[in-house]
């Protein structure tokens, strides 16, 4: 069928390099191990800095509850001595403190003003501290509202913490581009790779295409996806070989095996059309003669038709439950009198029930052209033997006869189509029997075998031999 | 996926703190400095060489006009006379 989506052609390097499959790998390489990265820095984030931020707020949490159920149980002026004696103690003073009465008078504490209200039920404050006489800072702040009115803040400057986390900040940023850095070397790497170990097989594809059906992948010691794609694509071109050197030797066979009888034809009409003979009976032999050859050319056609709606497995629809005695008694039976009358004896031997499923009529023909090579090649007053059995789950076959046999070179062509062994072309025949049993059994999911009779050196015969599954 | 991954970056820096409104801390003062030394005075622990020690240096530092540098030892002397700084200790993480 051909091909109708044609793809699309874009000249430009970049869009070849975006619609290449190894980008894309690739692409997705560095998306994984950036976002694997950026995990990873979250991670670190939550347990540091993150740690660092939720122990201070909750220092203050506590300090600020502390002071706010002192404030409820002894009043404002005790608040205001606490939060004083706080600031005393910090030596290191990093505490903040505001504490306002109802009317928003300054208590105690070292906060020149609260900030501003914010929207929202939210009391946390992160500030900017300004001091007078040392730069800016920051700051984390908790205001509260108590039940008289009053506000506290509690606050703890972040200054140096700030700082560690901007170290850390810093620090990841560094991780992070170098992480890009890798993930882009890696999805370069990936991809070249990935181009280096295509390269071959879409070469070799490249030069069938163009016509040079004798090359094969090359294969690396590997023995990796590609190898393995590498030696199915071989194997593949192996078959497609073989079966256009099969249908080569077809058309040359046919070529070949009907020139003569239409050569045949032609000659004898043109003999009669020629002969001053007006005999009507002569003119009528002529053309029945002709009529005869291409009789014989319209039967190799069909065989070949026949052999190849086998080997298409378009037959399978006609399997049905059959019993192959019964089928191998008919056989029998049509065979015996051309057997008789060459003064041959055909022996069978068969047990009483041989059921199997099947296309009957092709397997009467298998076992006719079997028998029919049998009468053929054995020698007048000689013996056929028509065998069959039951071994385990196969049915097997054997036809046997006392002819010359088939050399061991022989019997792995016998089945290609058109095939005739040097001490059969004297006997009639066009090389399609054995090649129309070979298709049936290999449809029905048997196989076909060859060995000797058993008969003396010089004229060992030939037993023809196959197996049918029991069920199909 | 690109656009997935700026979604994501732009999400990382809305959540990161924004730098919040400025407040002013109120400077240490000379009263300060007072207030602290009368606060160490009280104490029982004051008569402690190194806390009175520490104490005499923050008063002469907020004399010299250095505020906050006395106001830092002053409060040192004031927790090394309580003798156990658990509060303060407490009160910072």
């Amino acid at each position: 069928m051909p091909h109708t989506r044609r793809r699309q052609q874009h000249p430009g390097p970049l869009w070849r390099l975006l619609s290449s499959a190894g980008f894309r790998f690739a692409l997705l390489f560095a998306v994984v191990f950036l976002a694997a990265g950026l995990a990873f820095a979250g991670v670190l984030w939550w347990g540091t800095a993150g740690t660092l931020e939720r122990q201070t707020d909750s220092a203050i949490r506590a300090d600020a509850m502390a002071l706010a159920e002192r404030g409820r149980d002894s009043g404002l002026a005790v608040l205001a001595e606490a939060v004083e004696e706080r600031l005393a103690l910090d030596a290191e003073g990093l505490s903040i403190y505001l504490l306002l009465d109802p009317s928003g008078r300054r208590l105690a504490g070292n906060l020149a003003a609260l900030p501003p209200p914010r929207s929202g039920d939210s009391s946390w404050y992160r500030l900017n501290v300004e001091h007078e006489d040392t730069g800016p800072g920051e700051a984390r702040l908790l205001v509260l509202d108590l039940p008289d009115g009053s506000k506290l803040a509690v606050g703890r400057e972040v200054s140096e913490k700030g700082r560690l986390r901007a170290l850390l900040t810093e620090g990841l940023a560094w991780a992070a581009g170098a992480a890009l850095f890798f993930a882009l070397l890696g999805a370069w790497l990936m991809r070249r790779a990935l181009e280096r170990r295509l390269t071959p097989a879409a070469t070799t594809a490249a030069l069938i295409a163009g016509g040079d059906l004798s090359q094969r992948v090359p294969l690396s010691l590997h023995d990796d996806e590609f190898d393995r794609l590498g030696a199915s694509m071989n194997a593949m071109l192996d078959r497609i070989a073989h079966l256009m050197d099969g249908v080569r030797g077809v058309s040359d066979a046919i070529a070949h095996d009907l020139r003569t009888p239409i050569a045949r034809a032609r000659n004898g009409l043109e003999e009669a059309l020629l002969s001053e003979a007006d005999d009507p009976a002569t003119l009528r032999g002529a053309i029945e003669r002709g009529i005869a050859d291409l009789d014989n050319v319209t039967r190799v056609f069909q065989a070949v038709l026949r052999i190849a709606e086998v080997e298409a497995g378009a037959r399978r629809a006609a399997f049905a439950p059959l019993d192959l005695s019964l089928l191998l008694a008919d056989a029998a039976e049509l065979y015996g009198a051309s057997a008789e009358a060459r003064g041959q004896t055909l022996n069978t031997l068969w047990p009483e029930s041989l059921p199997l499923v099947g296309d009957r009529d092709l397997l009467l023909q298998v076992v006719a052209n079997l028998l029919d090579n049998a009468v053929k090649f054995t020698a007048p007053h000689g013996t056929i033997v028509l065998s069959a059995w039951r071994e385990a789950d196969w049915v097997v076959v054997r036809v046997a006869d006392e002819g010359p046999g088939l050399s061991a070179q022989d019997r792995t062509r016998v089945g290609e189509r058109f095939f005739r062994a040097d001490s059969a072309r004297t006997t009639p025949g066009s090389g399609l029997g054995l090649s129309l049993v070979r298709a049936v059994v290999q449809l029905h999911g048997g196989a076909l075998w060859f060995e000797d009779a058993g008969g003396p050196p010089g004229q060992p015969g030939l037993a023809v031999l196959f197996r049918l599954p029991v069920a199909a | 996926m690109l656009l997935r991954l700026s979604w994501l970056l732009a999400l990382l820096l809305a959540a990161l703190p924004a730098r919040g409104a400025e407040l002013r801390l109120l400077p240490p003062g000379l009263a300060y400095c007072d207030e602290l030394a009368a606060r160490f005075s009280r104490l029982p622990g004051a008569r402690q060489d190194a806390a009175r020690g520490l104490a005499a240096e923050g008063g002469r530092l907020c004399e010299a006009g250095h505020a906050r540098a006395g106001v830092a030892r002053l409060r040192r002397a004031l927790r090394a006379a309580q003798g156990a700084p658990r509060l303060a200790r407490s009160a910072h993480p």
